[in-house]
């Protein structure tokens, strides 16, 4: 089944990815820190924002949640990812490679630049287990 | 608005101390812009066959860019040139710190020394007025940090900045360089032994001039946003919280990172000693050049509790991974100790580096070494041929003459990783395709600085000027866009500007058209960058090279056997064929060719080196 990115439901099959993965949770084990995606729609593709929040721990996602800013407060965590969607879905596609993508400002990184660079494998893997979810771009 | 720019250039004699004042004409000024390619083109008449490197005749050329001093980006800039000790080849090397803008602001933009002091001394330049002082009391007894201080209290000018050399440079060593400030230094090439061949221990500068802009509302303006931008560039902020060495992880993992002397793919030691490991150790602060909004210099404390300069990226990988270490403290005590003997680190630890790969494969002899166990990791012996290279004792003297030298010695010359006699930077070629070519063609032998193109396979593309993201390793499809980039960079060491800053090309045009008023179009800056490119090209063939010097030694072009990069080396001859064509160079002389030189404007090297009638000239 595919899933619709930026859907509820990506997020979830994304979690349920990284929860089910054996190589991410041997990669990760170390990885403390939660993060949220903060991703913009270019205004001519109507300008929303989607944020999706993500508490990784030890290899694992112990909670996934799409904020809605309307209704709660937008988490502080201790990374935030901000892209325009358009460059978060080349990441998806495998048409951008994340660290280029946070080295050269496409995805701009709040939190500890040092912490994403001594866990570079942590980020691809990351990024492996999404880019598996079977994912339609046709609503975006 | 104010003219066009000039540039003030100072010619002094060393030995009989004349000197005169001399105004680069705008229209020579804007064909090659300041920096080094205004210093090829002051040096070209000088730089031939029969000129001894550490000659009285050899010119040393200190050279600002016209942004040097301004507030504008990482512009705090100047460059050394000259005759190559190392290489036999064009020299340079470029310094940030605050010497450069403080010569600017001294009335100067250039410093071009010829001749040989009769005795040791230092010069000093204060506002416009110059003078030749005595230094024999500081010859052979006062390191780079001791010079600097000893000269400004002398002088009674704390506000001086100060360039010197140390002892390698007194001792025309081919590592010697030329530092200033808090341990910033024209590090390559060896222009501190040029400088020791003069007899000139150092130069102090102080001024309060006000720096020439052609529009100063429009820059001032420019640069302010621009500065605001890169302050919060996520690289800046990297480079800010980690220092250059903050990336070595991610080259590490990458591949780009050499071990062992380039020999092996996988050193498990790194994350022990990178930026971020040094940030969460030693790190007691940062330093800036002069202006500065990244501030990548590191201060470190260690067990002595003294504060002192941390090691930027080149020294971690070179005395870390480089010789199997990954003791942070140990690492930073090698750099420290190069710079105060004035020697380059990228050298020093590249040679000893093939000095140990030797010793493993039994090619290197205890006897040969002195007695020393020239093991990986051992960081005593390091610490031992540091000293044995100064003191030239042993096989610290065999080291000293540098890597291609030391391989020769032993009958392996080609295991060791330099190219025309200047020892490798800590890219490996193997982890990118880009990068041989930029070491094989660069004129200053295997440097990364004329074009630091495994940024551009990171992600730092230029559409703009045609330098696009088309992979890692990608073959000749890649080989054009080298020579692009290299021509840009060649724009940026003419500026004298640093390549650590994420500063888009269209904002380096306009800051350079509202500093010098020279209205330049992209096109224009570019062939700026290409005429420096190929007059440094003309000039080393006139000194010798030629398309067989285009080439990595054997070692490097072997894949390695493990690590991420394992059994793949770039397609190298396919590549250089492709690059040859894109530049308009002769494939048989190495040459550029006649039409390609007149083309760019440089019709008298053209002459020198095609003869009137198109043919050859000389070997």
């Amino acid at each position: 089944m595919a899933y619709r990115f930026t859907s509820d439901e990506w997020l979830e099959a994304f979690a349920n990815q990284l929860n089910s993965d054996a190589q991410y949770a041997e990669i990760a084990k170390k990885w403390e820190g939660d993060l949220m995606f903060d991703l913009r729609a270019e205004p001519g593709a109507g300008g929303s924002r989607t944020l999706y929040y993500m508490d990784l721990w030890h290899g694992r996602c112990r909670s996934a949640r799409m904020i809605d800013e309307a209704v709660e407060e937008v988490p502080q965590p201790r990374f935030i990812l901000r892209a325009p969607l358009d460059q978060f879905i080349r990441i998806l596609k495998s048409e951008l490679d994340p660290m280029q993508a946070m080295l050269t400002r496409r995805l701009q990184v709040s939190g500890s630049m040092g912490y994403m660079l001594r866990n570079v494998p942590v980020v691809l893997d990351f990024v492996r287990c999404a880019r598996e979810v079977d994912t339609t771009f046709d609503m975006v | 608005m104010a003219g066009p720019l000039n540039f003030r250039i100072l010619h002094w004699d060393m030995s009989d101390g004349a000197h005169e004042l001399k105004i680069v004409a705008p229209e020579l000024l804007r064909e090659h812009l300041g920096g080094a390619n205004l210093a090829a083109q002051i040096a070209y008449p000088s730089l031939v066959p029969e000129t001894d490197p550490l000659s009285p005749e050899a010119p040393l050329i200190f050279m600002a860019g016209p942004l040097t001093g301004t507030k504008g980006p990482a512009v705090g800039r100047y460059v050394v040139c000259a005759r190559s000790p190392a290489t036999g080849l064009w020299g340079e090397s470029n310094c940030g710190g605050s010497f450069g803008p403080e010569l600017r602001a001294a009335g100067l933009d250039g410093l071009v020394i010829t001749g040989q002091a009769p005795s040791p001394v230092y010069l000093w330049i204060d506002d416009g007025e110059v003078e030749i002082r005595d230094a024999s009391h500081l010859w052979g007894s006062h390191d780079t940090y001791e010079t600097q201080l000893a000269v400004r209290n002398e002088l009674g000018r704390k506000g001086a900045r100060v360039a010197c050399i140390g002892q390698a440079g007194e001792q025309r060593l081919r590592f010697g360089l030329i530092l200033c400030d808090h341990g910033r230094v024209a590090g390559r090439t060896g222009m501190g032994a040029v400088m020791g061949s003069k007899r000139i221990k150092a130069i102090a500068v102080e001024g309060r001039q006000p720096l020439p802009l052609a529009s100063p509302d429009a820059f001032n303006a420019t640069r302010s946003e621009t500065n605001r931008s890169l302050r919060v560039d996520t690289m800046t902020v990297s480079l800010r919280d980690l220092g250059t060495a903050g990336i070595a992880e991610y080259f590490d993992y990458l591949g780009y990172t050499p071990k062992y002397n380039f020999s092996r793919g996988i050193f498990d030691g790194v994350s022990k000693v990178s930026g971020a490991a040094m940030r969460e150790s030693i790190l007691s602060g940062v330093s800036t050049c002069h202006g500065c909004v990244i501030a990548c210099g590191r201060r470190v404390k260690l067990a002595d509790g003294v504060e002192r300069k941390g090691p930027e990226y080149e020294t971690l990988a070179g005395f870390g991974p480089n010789l199997g270490i990954d003791n942070l403290e140990a690492i930073t005590h090698f750099g420290e100790l190069c710079d105060r003997y004035g020697m380059d680190t990228i050298s020093v630890s590249n040679t000893i580096g093939l000095a140990f790969l030797l010793f493993e494969e039994g090619l290197i002899t205890a006897e040969d070494a002195d007695g020393l166990d020239l093991a990986w990791g051992d960081v005593d012996v390091v610490n031992e041929l540091i000293e044995a290279i100064i003191l030239q004792k042993g096989i610290g003297a065999l080291i000293g003459e540098g890597a291609a030298s030391l391989g020769r010695h032993f009958g392996v010359e080609e295991w060791a990783a330099q190219i025309n006699g200047l020892e490798m930077a800590y890219h490996d070629p193997r982890g990118s395709s880009g990068m041989p070519l930029v070491y094989a063609t660069s004129p200053r032998g295997a440097c990364h600085n004329q074009s630091d193109y495994y940024m551009v396979d990171l992600g730092q593309s230029m559409e703009e000027i045609g330098v696009d993201l088309v992979g890692m390793q990608a073959g000749v499809e890649k080989s054009p866009m080298v020579a692009r980039h290299q021509d840009w960079r060649t724009v940026g060491n003419a500026l004298v500007m640093c390549q650590l800053a994420s500063v888009g090309v269209d904002v380096v045009l306009k800051l350079v058209n509202e500093a010098t008023g020279f209205g330049y179009d992209l096109d224009e800056l570019l062939c700026v960058g290409e005429r420096g490119w190929n007059l440094k090209r003309a000039i080393n063939n006139r000194l010798g090279l030629t398309a067989s010097n285009d080439r990595l030694p054997a070692r490097l072009m072997e894949p390695l056997s493990d690590g991420n990069t394992a059994g793949y080396v770039p397609p190298f001859e396919k590549m250089m064929a492709a690059y040859y064509s894109a530049r308009g160079w002769d494939e048989i002389t190495g040459r550029p060719t006649e039409e390609r030189l007149r083309s760019l404007g440089l019709d008298a090297v053209a002459d020198d080196l095609w003869g009137n009638e198109g043919h050859i000239t000389g070997s």
